[in-house]
């Protein structure tokens, strides 16, 4: 069996190549997938530990179903947001749009 | 090595070159392919691990649904332009990548220093199992789910429609 520290080291690759991404990217698109990267990598987690970690119970894969349910609403809402920006503003820079900048 | 160690190790390398693909590659369409075959490697992961049900719903929320919605927020926006000119911003990448590379490097060092007895024999959840804990103890935080997901589908309706006046 795999050990369950492979599965956390996997999930913090990938945490923060989604951090990187979303701090450095600037296509708004690609800052959206980031964030689902790193929702995904903590689903990995759950996951893991639900099946081989030291209290291993299904509470782990519940609460994967409803992460995977917020991460869907907030997909759907983001872009959303994207599309209504662009058609607004006519660009998807992420420098461009800091009107809430100070 | 078991089998069972060769394939983590392949889906792993799948999951991680996805990952990093994602930032790397220059078109939008091409990155969000690469993000496809990231979940997908996943989802294989969540089948070694036993979590049958989860896999099959990854697959289906994140590679069928969420990567077409991606699709579709790319072709409604400017995605011939993957190029925004010189980034103004060059400090503040090292500076990213230096602090994101600490987090990491911080986060492994706690992962591999951890002491933690694990079961040997792995845990296999049933798709019974999971209905039986959702309806039961988690029953309000079920309805939650369903008052959200419907809240986000009129919400994205109502933000992207066109203003009709």
């Amino acid at each position: 069996m795999v050990p369950v520290t492979f599965f956390l080291a996997l999930a913090a690759i990938l945490f923060c190549i989604g951090l990187y991404g979303v701090l450095t990217r600037r296509h708004l698109v690609i800052v959206l997938v980031c964030i689902e990267l790193m929702l995904n990598s903590v689903n990995i987690n759950l996951v893991a530990f639900s099946a081989i970690g030291p209290f291993a119970n299904i509470t782990g894969q519940v609460f994967t179903l409803f992460v995977i349910t917020v991460a869907a609403a907030e997909a759907a809402v983001g872009l959303a947001i994207l599309i209504a920006l662009y058609r607004n503003r006519n660009s998807i820079d992420v420098i461009k749009h800091d009107l809430l900048r100070w | 090595m078991t089998g069972q160690m060769i394939f983590f190790i392949i889906f792993a390398l799948i999951a991680i070159t996805g990952a990093v693909l994602i930032i790397a590659l220059k078109r939008i369409s091409h990155r969000v392919v690469s993000m496809a075959f990231s979940f997908m490697a996943v989802a294989a992961l969540y089948f070694l691990l036993g979590a049958e049900f989860i896999g099959i719903i990854q697959i289906m929320v994140y590679v069928g649904a969420i990567t077409i919605l991606f699709v579709f927020g790319m072709m409604m926006t400017d995605h011939r332009n993957f190029s925004f000119g010189p980034d103004p911003r060059k400090w503040q990448q090292a500076l990213s990548f230096v602090g994101v590379a600490t987090l990491l490097g911080l986060m492994l060092y706690g992962i591999s220093t951890l002491d933690m007895h694990e079961s040997t024999q792995p845990f296999v959840g049933s798709v019974e199992a999971i209905g039986l804990e959702l309806y039961g103890h988690y029953f309000i935080a079920f309805l939650g789910s369903a008052f959200l997901l419907t809240s986000a589908l009129i919400g994205a309706i109502v933000i992207a429609r066109k203003e009709a006046d």
